[in-house]
């Protein structure tokens, strides 16, 4: 097998013990950081659409994320300074009335994997502190919103109605268990995902990567 | 007119109810038996006697346990034992006077001294560590989950010892979610190898002790887990959501389990709710269902609305229905 697979399987089956390890030794052999990296993305990818199809379950990701970010970790020293790998930055939170973030958090691990810069503002946050965030850091291309509560689905239209008024052009995609589609079409939003799995791929797609 | 708990018999074991079982009707909660603390409501935080610290921010519908890493009870899930407490707050007699008191003016003949238990064995591992961390150590640790979750296993045995002879009740209402609203937060097989052993040694040790029904709750998907919920000897899955296809749980299941909730809890208790949208749940699920081995309730769980007057609106939808459908 070679080192950059034996990386791949790795990543999927949520080996972080002895991913970085083999990070070295794909290094060693003469591998490129980037092809690694790409290699650990396309992982993520298989495990996000397993994940989606129901085959896996969130602890099988959250391992794979967990060796992802052990893999990343090796790299970082050989690629520092590159960021032409990065998609851009993405910040997401809980909004405003609601503290359910696992969700979140595998969002945020799926579109960390992906290639974007995260910035992660936790749960209960309010709608500016969105447009706030999106000022206080470098290169946003888009803003994530999760809400679990129905209770909850008015802070996210108005945390997507307020990024909006503030920024016309900032995309935004939203989520979360009570949402559809149709709710993400009627208060605004770019775009919407069921679930982690298919996030990335959206994300992208509204970023145009 | 059958009793409530003769209609609930007919209804689990495919005889004749006379109407649906409304809600929990068949179940008197014994609020009063001595458990761990909680918070009061918002704007208040509470150490538990487990060590967790939870909080309850104002403006916000429920109480969270604080997991950043100065709060999390266990630092290190290979070290738990180093961090866990077990608490004795049952053992003193004194803590049941209340309890008894209200067992005494239970009629036996329509409802169940029921006890209600919070957090369930999957709970605890999360609320003790995080979610993240408790599932994780399902593959990163499993020898230490198992040991974290026998330590749990035998606590909840030796307060069910106590609750027995204290107050000796006729129905368990477990608390344990084990799904979001499509899936289950693990696979069929972890979770019959980490959660289906325990839970059937507590079920079995309440059956041979006077305990007649068994409810469990998880307001979720879970289909996949029913096969697992029978042999564990639950006799009602409440908190039942309609992403489960409950008319074909109850065609595969019905007999060995009856299927509880059907009305989910987010789509009608909310504050702009009203008759009509509850009316139309409630006609759509019992109409769907059918009389057997089915019981329509808030998925939510327990005899409680987050918005006042829900509750009481499904149970007037439910008595119409029934003078409709029996
Ligand atoms: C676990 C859980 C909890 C845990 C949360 C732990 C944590 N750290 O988050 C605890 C026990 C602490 C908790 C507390 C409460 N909870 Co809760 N909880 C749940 C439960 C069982 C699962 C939610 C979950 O984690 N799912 C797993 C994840 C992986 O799925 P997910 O969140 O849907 O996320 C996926 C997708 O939606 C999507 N996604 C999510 N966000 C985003 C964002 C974007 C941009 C994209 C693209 C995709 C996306 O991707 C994710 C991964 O695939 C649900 C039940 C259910 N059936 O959903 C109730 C539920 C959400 N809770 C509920 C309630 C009421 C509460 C409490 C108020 C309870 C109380 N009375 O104390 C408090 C809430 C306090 C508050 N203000 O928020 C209700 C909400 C009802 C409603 N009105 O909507 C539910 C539905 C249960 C019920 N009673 O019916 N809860």
């Amino acid at each position: 097998m070679s080192k950059i697979q034996e990386v791949k399987e790795l990543v999927e089956g949520g080996k972080s013990k002895k991913v970085a390890a083999a990070v070295q030794k794909a290094l060693e052999a003469g591998d490129k950081a980037q092809d690694i990296l790409d290699a650990m993305v396309a992982s993520m990818g298989v495990v996000g659409e397993k994940f989606s199809a129901g085959e896996i379950f969130v602890p099988e990701m959250l391992i794979a994320a967990k060796a992802m970010s052990k893999g990343v970790e090796e790299l970082k020293p050989v690629m520092a300074g590159d960021s032409s790998s990065s998609l851009g930055t993405c910040i997401m939170g809980t909004v405003a009335g609601d503290l359910h973030d696992i969700g979140k958090n595998l969002v945020v691990m799926m579109l960390e994997s992906a290639g974007f810069d995260m910035v992660d503002l936790g749960v209960d946050v309010p709608a500016e502190r969105f447009v706030e965030a999106i000022k206080e850091n470098d290169n946003v291309v888009l803003v994530a919103c999760s809400g679990l509560l129905t209770t909850t689905m008015p802070a996210l239209k108005e945390a997507v109605q307020t990024i909006k008024a503030a920024m016309p052009e900032m995309k935004v995609i939203v989520g979360g268990a009570p949402v559809t589609q149709e709710y993400a079409d009627e208060i605004g939003a770019d775009g919407y995902a069921p679930d982690a799995g298919s996030s990335a791929a959206k994300a992208k797609e509204l970023i145009g990567a | 007119m059958l009793t409530a708990k003769q209609n609930l018999q007919e209804t689990i074991k495919g005889g004749k109810p006379d109407r649906f079982v409304n809600q929990n009707e068949f179940l008197e909660f014994v609020f009063e038996a001595p458990m761990t603390s909680f918070c009061t409501g918002p704007g208040t935080e509470i150490e538990d006697e487990w060590g967790i610290l939870w909080r309850w921010p104002e403006g916000q519908l429920g109480p969270f346990p604080v997991h950043d890493e100065e709060h999390k009870v266990i630092k290190d899930i290979t070290e738990w034992k180093q961090y866990v407490k077990t608490p004795d707050h049952y053992k003193n007699p004194e803590a049941w006077i209340e309890a008894k008191e209200h067992v005494k003016q239970i009629d036996q003949n329509e409802k169940y001294i029921t006890i209600m238990f919070f957090p369930g064995i999957f709970e605890m591992t999360h609320s003790l560590m995080g979610m993240e961390d408790a599932l994780m150590a399902l593959y990163e640790e499993p020898e230490a989950m198992h040991e974290l979750i026998d330590w749990y296993t035998d606590y909840l045995l030796d307060y069910a010892k106590v609750l027995i002879e204290q107050i000796g009740p006729t129905a368990i209402y477990q608390h344990d979610d084990w799904g979001s609203q499509i899936s289950t937060f693990m696979s069929p097989e972890t979770f019959k190898e980490f959660f289906l052993p325990s839970y059937k040694k507590i079920f079995s040790f309440y059956k041979e002790n006077g305990v007649e029904l068994i409810l469990h709750h998880s307001d979720s998907y879970a289909a996949t887990l029913v096969p697992s919920m029978i042999e564990m000897g639950i006799d009602i899955w409440q908190g039942v959501m309609t992403t489960n296809n409950i008319p074909a749980l109850i065609k595969e299941y019905g007999g060995k389990i009856s299927f509880m909730g059907g009305i989910h809890s987010g789509e009608v208790d909310f504050p702009e709710w009203n008759e009509a949208i509850i009316k139309e749940h409630v006609d759509r699920i019992c109409k769907k269902c059918g009389q057997l081995y089915f019981i329509p309730n808030l998925t939510q769980g327990a005899d409680v609305s987050s918005f006042p007057g829900v509750y009481e609106a499904v149970t007037a939808e439910i008595d119409r229905i029934s003078k409709e459908m029996f």
